[in-house]
C-alpha cells in the first residue's frame, strides 16, 4: 500500500516539478502571520530579485509550530519571542548569516539580545508590540491606569479581553507583583483568587478581533494587542491606549529560518530586503505596531508617530517585559483557566 | 452483456448475502481509503494519547496512562457533560424546527424540489465567519432582531442574549439545521402519495396520519439527521467561541487548546480518543437496536 | 392534509427567513462605506471595484470552488458506493467498516489535520491541492453515506432482482435502477458535502500549501486587520451568481415543459 502510494506521489511530484521548473527557478517559502506581510512588499521583492514568494499564513504561533513539527518545509517563519526560545532550544532554527543582512544595523538595539535569543543568532525582529488597556473615553469618565482600575468591579460586563490563557494569567501576576516568567504552583495559587474575581467581569474573550466589540459599542474597555488599539485610535480618538501601571507584555514578532530551509540564500535576501527603510515603512503603514527599524521610523508621518498605541512614551515602555518559554506550566495554566471559566 | 461481472455475484432471493470476489473488489477502494485516511490517522492519534509532553511541549514516546487519568478530573468531566447537553439540545431543536421543512419540501411538486433544496443550502456556501459576525450584529442589544421584537411588542426591553448560552444555541441550530433537514427529506421524499391518501380515506385525520404513517416511515432519515447533527456539534468550538464570547467552553475548545497554547498533544489526543470511543460505543448500541428491529 | 401542508409551508418560510437573515445583513453591508465593517456609514460601491484587485480573495474563492467541486464528486462516489455495498452484502466486517467510515465526523478537526499532515509526510507526499481534496473528501463522504443509507433503509430487494431477471448485469441494474432511486439522497449528500468543503478551515490549514489557500483560510486571516466589506461584496456576487443560475435552470425547465 505504502509502496504504491509513494510511487504515485513520486510520479505526481515529478510532474509538478517539471511544470514548476519551467516557470521560475528561485523561490521563497514564507510562512507568516495572516496579512502581516503586505502584498505590495512581496510584489516589490519579486520585481527586484526575481524570486517568487509563496506566502502561506497562520493565525497562532502554535499552529505554525504544529505544521513544522508535522514535517512541512519553509524558508522563513515568523515566531513570537517565547516561541523562538522553544525553537532554539529544540534545535529547529538555523543561525542567520548576518554578513548577508547588512541592513540589520537599522534595528533598534533595545529589541536585540533579549533573553529568548541572547546572542541574537537566530532571529530578526519584524514588528514589536504590547498588550495594554483600551478605554472608550466617551463612556468611561474615571481614569483607568491599570488592571486594578479595570477590574475594580465598576466596569463588570463592559470588558473585552484577549482569549489567551497565558495573557490572562500574566495580568494577574503583574497585579500580585510577581515575575511574569516564574510560573509554578505557588505563584499560580496567588494569582488564582484574583482571576476568580476578574474573569466573571469580562463580557467577551476574543483574540482574533477584539476591536469589533469596542467599535460597535458592545463593551467600553478592553485588554488588546497594541496594533488593534492603534487601529481603534486611527478610527476614533476616543479610544485611548493605556500601558498598565503594574506592567505589560512586550511581544517581539521576528523572522527566523528553520534548520532545513530549502532556500537559505533567498531567505537572507528577503531578510535584508524588508529591513530596508523604504520597505519597512510599507509594513508600518499597513500594521500600526511599533516598528523596531530606527531608520524606517524616520520616514513615518507625524500622525503615525503620535499614535500612542504604536509608539508609547519612553517612560511607559520601561514597564514592558517579554515572555519566556514556561515549559510544562503551559498545561497547568490551561487547566486552571479552563476551571475558572467553567464556572460560568 | 450478462456475465461481464463474475457469476458468483448474482444475489439470491432475499437480497443480502456475503460479498463474493467481485464484491470485495468493489469494496477495495473504500477500504483502501479508510485504511489510509481514517485508520492511519486514528492510529497515530491513539499512539500519541499514551505519550508524554516534554519540557518544551513536544511529544516524547514514553508509555503512560496519565493522560487518561487526567480526563477523569472534574474540570474536564463537567465540560464533557456540558458539551453533551448542548449537543443534545441542538439536536432536539433542529429536529423540531427542521422536520416540517423537510416534509414540506418532500411533498412539494417534484420539479420544484431541487430549487427549494438549493435555496436552503445557498446560505451555507458563505463563509462561516461572515455568517457568524452577521449574527453577532443582528443579535446585539441594539441590533435588528431586538428592535424588531420590541416593535412587535414581543419583548419589553432590549434583548440581552449575545455572548450568553442562548446565543450559542442559536448559532449551533443555525449551523446544523440543514444537516437535519436533508436526510429527513431524503426519506420523506419516497413516501407514496397514495399511502397518505389511503390513510386519510380510512378516516385518520391529518395529525394521526402524520404521527402513525409518515413519522415511522421517515425514521431512517431522522436517525441519519440525529447522527449528522449530534455528533459534529459535540466537538464544535468556533460557534461557542464567537457567539458565546469565549465563555461557554466545550470539549472542542479544550481539545483545540491542547494543540494550541497548552501544547499538550498527548492530552489532546487522549481527549480525542475518549471522544471517539464514546461515539463508537453509542453508535454500535443504536446500530444493534436498529438491526433487531429490521429483522 | 391541506391544513398540515399550509402550516408546514408557513413554517418553512419562517425557517428560510432565519436562514437568510445574516445573508441579507451581509449583502447590505457590502455597500457600506466603512473599512471596519461594523457600523453603517453610507452607501458605496467601492468594495466591488476594489475586489477586482484583490488577488488573495479571488484566488481563495477559485481554490475553494475547485476543491469543493472535486470533493463533492469524490464524496458522492465513495459515499454512495459505501452505502450501497454495505446495504447489499451481509458480512461480519460490515459494522466495523461503517463505524470507521463515520469516524471522520467525530475526529476533532485539529486532530484530523495534524494526523493527516504527519501521514502525508511519512509517505512523502507534498502538500497542495491533492492533499486538501483528500482531506475534504474524507470528512465529507460520511454525510453522503448517511443520507444514502437513510434512503436505502427498507428498499425492496425485488427492485434489483426484477432488473436482473430482465437480463441486466448487476452494474446495469445498479446504474439504471438503484441510482435513480437514490438520486434525492445523492443530491442531499452532495449539497452537504459541497457546503462543508467550501467552509472548512482547520483541517485545510494543516494540509494546504501556499498555492492552495482556500477562501475560509484567507477570510479568517483577515479578522486581525478587520474583515473589510470586500469579503461581503465577494459573497454577494457569489450568491447573486448562484441564484441567477438557479432561476435560469428553472426557466429552462419551464420552457421545455
Amino acid at each position: 500500500m505504502k509502496h504504491i502510494l509513494r510511487s504515485l506521489a513520486v510520479a505526481g511530484a515529478t510532474l509538478v516539478a517539471a511544470v514548476g521548473s519551467s516557470l521560475s527557478a528561485a523561490e521563497l517559502n514564507l510562512f507568516a502571520w495572516s496579512e502581516y506581510v503586505p502584498q505590495a512588499v512581496l510584489d516589490k521583492f519579486t520585481e527586484e530579485t526575481g524570486i517568487k514568494v509563496n506566502y502561506e499564513t497562520y493565525d497562532s504561533n502554535e499552529e505554525m509550530l504544529s505544521k513544522l513539527v508535522g514535517g512541512a518545509e519553509y524558508d522563513l517563519v515568523q515566531p513570537s519571542e517565547y516561541v523562538i526560545e522553544v525553537m532554539v532550544k529544540r534545535g529547529m532554527l538555523a543561525p542567520i548569516d548576518f554578513a548577508a543582512v547588512p541592513n540589520f544595523k537599522n534595528l533598534d538595539k533595545a529589541y536585540l539580545n533579549l533573553p529568548h535569543d541572547p546572542e541574537q543568532k537566530f532571529s530578526i525582529p519584524y514588528m514589536v508590540g504590547s498588550v495594554g488597556i483600551v478605554v472608550n473615553t466617551e463612556k468611561v469618565k474615571e481614569p483607568v491606569k491599570g488592571y486594578a482600575d479595570l477590574f475594580s468591579g465598576k466596569h463588570a460586563g463592559r470588558i473585552v479581553t484577549l482569549d489567551d490563557n497565558r495573557e490572562l494569567l500574566t495580568w494577574a501576576f503583574y497585579f500580585t507583583g510577581q515575575d511574569l516568567n516564574t510560573i509554578n504552583k505557588d505563584t499560580m495559587a496567588k494569582a488564582r483568587p484574583v482571576l476568580a474575581k476578574w474573569l466573571p467581569q469580562i463580557k467577551i474573550f476574543d483574540s482574533a478581533s477584539p476591536k469589533t466589540a469596542l467599535l460597535n459599542g458592545e463593551v467600553d474597555l478592553g485588554i488588546v494587542w497594541s496594533g488593534e488599539a492603534a487601529i481603534l485610535f486611527q478610527e476614533d480618538k476616543k479610544f485611548q491606549y493605556v500601558l498598565p501601571t503594574e506592567g505589560a507584555h512586550l511581544f517581539i514578532d521576528s523572522l527566523a529560518m528553520p534548520k532545513d530551509a530549502p532556500h537559505k540564500k533567498e531567505a537572507h535576501a528577503f531578510l535584508n530586503f524588508i529591513l530596508r527603510p523604504d520597505i519597512s515603512v510599507l509594513i508600518s503603514a499597513d500594521f500600526p505596531y511599533t516598528n523596531p527599524n530606527v531608520e524606517a521610523r524616520k520616514l513615518l508621518t507625524p500622525e503615525q508617530l503620535e499614535n500612542p498605541a504604536s509608539y508609547p512614551a519612553a517612560e511607559d515602555a520601561k514597564r514592558l517585559h517579554t515572555f519566556r518559554d514556561i515549559g510544562r506550566a503551559a498545561a497547568e495554566i490551561d487547566k486552571m483557566i479552563t476551571d475558572l471559566r467553567g464556572g460560568s | 452483456m450478462a456475465g461481464t461481472i463474475v457469476a458468483t455475484d448474482t444475489p439470491a432471493a432475499g437480497g443480502r448475502k456475503p460479498p463474493g470476489r467481485a464484491g470485495w473488489l468493489l469494496l477495495a477502494p473504500l477500504l483502501a481509503w479508510l485504511a489510509c485516511f481514517v485508520v492511519a490517522p486514528t492510529a497515530i492519534l491513539f499512539a500519541y494519547s499514551f505519550c508524554q509532553r516534554d519540557e518544551l511541549g513536544f511529544v516524547v514516546w514514553e508509555f503512560s496512562w496519565e493522560n487518561y487519568a487526567r480526563i477523569a478530573d472534574p474540570v474536564y468531566l463537567k465540560i464533557f457533560g456540558r458539551s453533551l447537553w448542548y449537543a443534545g439540545l441542538t439536536t432536539v431543536l433542529c429536529l423540531l424546527i427542521g422536520y416540517p421543512v423537510a416534509y414540506y419540501i418532500a411533498r412539494a411538486p417534484a420539479s420544484r424540489r431541487p430549487t427549494l433544496l438549493m435555496l436552503l443550502m445557498i446560505p451555507f456556501w458563505i463563509s462561516f465567519l461572515l455568517r457568524t459576525y452577521a449574527w453577532i450584529s443582528l443579535l446585539k442589544a441594539d441590533g435588528l432582531v431586538s428592535a424588531t421584537l420590541e416593535m412587535l411588542h414581543l419583548i419589553p426591553e432590549p434583548l440581552e442574549i449575545l455572548y450568553k448560552p442562548a446565543a450559542v444555541l442559536i448559532g449551533l441550530v443555525y449551523t446544523y439545521l440543514p444537516f437535519m433537514i436533508l436526510p429527513i427529506y431524503t426519506s420523506a421524499e419516497k413516501i407514496e402519495n397514495s399511502l397518505i391518501e389511503a390513510s386519510m380515506n380510512l378516516g385518520a385525520g391529518p395529525w394521526r396520519t402524520l404521527a402513525h404513517v409518515i413519522l415511522p416511515l421517515t425514521k431512517p432519515g431522522i436517525f441519519a439527521g440525529v447522527l449528522l447533527v449530534f455528533v459534529p456539534s459535540i466537538g464544535m468550538f468556533a460557534v461557542n467561541d464567537l457567539m458565546g464570547g469565549g465563555k461557554v467552553d466545550m470539549i472542542g475548545n479544550v481539545i483545540q487548546n491542547q494543540f494550541g497554547q497548552a501544547r499538550d498533544w498527548p492530552f489532546g489526543a487522549a481527549l480525542g480518543i475518549t471522544f471517539l470511543a464514546l461515539f463508537v460505543i453509542s453508535f454500535w448500541f443504536l446500530h444493534d437496536r436498529g438491526e433487531v428491529k429490521r429483522t | 392534509m391541506a391544513l398540515v401542508n399550509a402550516l408546514f409551508g408557513t413554517w418553512s418560510a419562517l425557517v428560510m427567513v432565519f436562514f437568510y437573515a445574516p445573508i441579507v445583513f451581509l449583502v447590505v453591508f457590502s455597500f457600506n462605506d466603512s473599512k471596519l465593517n461594523v457600523v453603517w456609514e453610507k452607501f458605496t460601491l467601492r468594495w466591488y471595484a476594489e475586489l477586482w484587485n484583490s488577488t488573495p480573495l479571488v484566488n481563495g474563492l477559485k481554490a475553494s470552488l475547485i476543491v469543493a467541486s472535486i470533493t463533492t464528486v469524490l464524496a458522492i462516489i465513495l459515499g454512495t458506493g459505501a452505502a450501497w455495498l454495505l446495504h447489499r452484502y451481509r458480512f461480519r466486517a460490515a459494522r466495523p467498516i461503517s463505524t470507521m467510515a463515520y469516524l471522520p465526523m467525530v475526529v476533532p478537526e485539529v486532530i484530523m489535520g495534524i494526523s493527516l499532515l504527519v501521514f502525508f509526510k511519512s509517505i512523502d507526499v507534498s502538500l497542495g491541492f491533492p492533499t486538501v481534496v483528500i482531506a475534504h473528501t474524507t470528512f465529507c463522504f460520511p454525510f453522503v453515506m448517511a443520507a444514502v443509507q437513510a434512503r436505502l433503509a427498507g428498499l425492496d430487494p425485488a427492485l434489483e432482482e426484477a432488473a436482473l431477471d430482465l437480463g441486466a448485469t448487476p452494474f446495469e441494474a445498479f446504474w439504471h435502477v438503484i441510482v435513480p432511486y437514490l438520486m434525492p439522497a445523492i443530491v442531499s449528500g452532495a449539497l452537504m458535502a459541497f457546503a462543508l468543503s467550501l467552509d472548512e478551515l482547520i483541517v485545510t490549514f494543516f494540509v494546504k500549501s501556499a498555492g492552495s489557500q482556500t477562501l475560509p483560510v484567507v477570510i479568517f486571516g483577515m479578522a486581525k486587520k478587520g474583515i473589510n466589506p470586500m469579503v461581503n461584496a465577494l459573497s454577494t456576487l457569489f450568491i447573486l451568481f448562484t441564484v441567477l443560475l438557479l432561476l435560469l435552470s428553472e426557466w429552462v425547465k419551464k420552457a421545455r415543459a
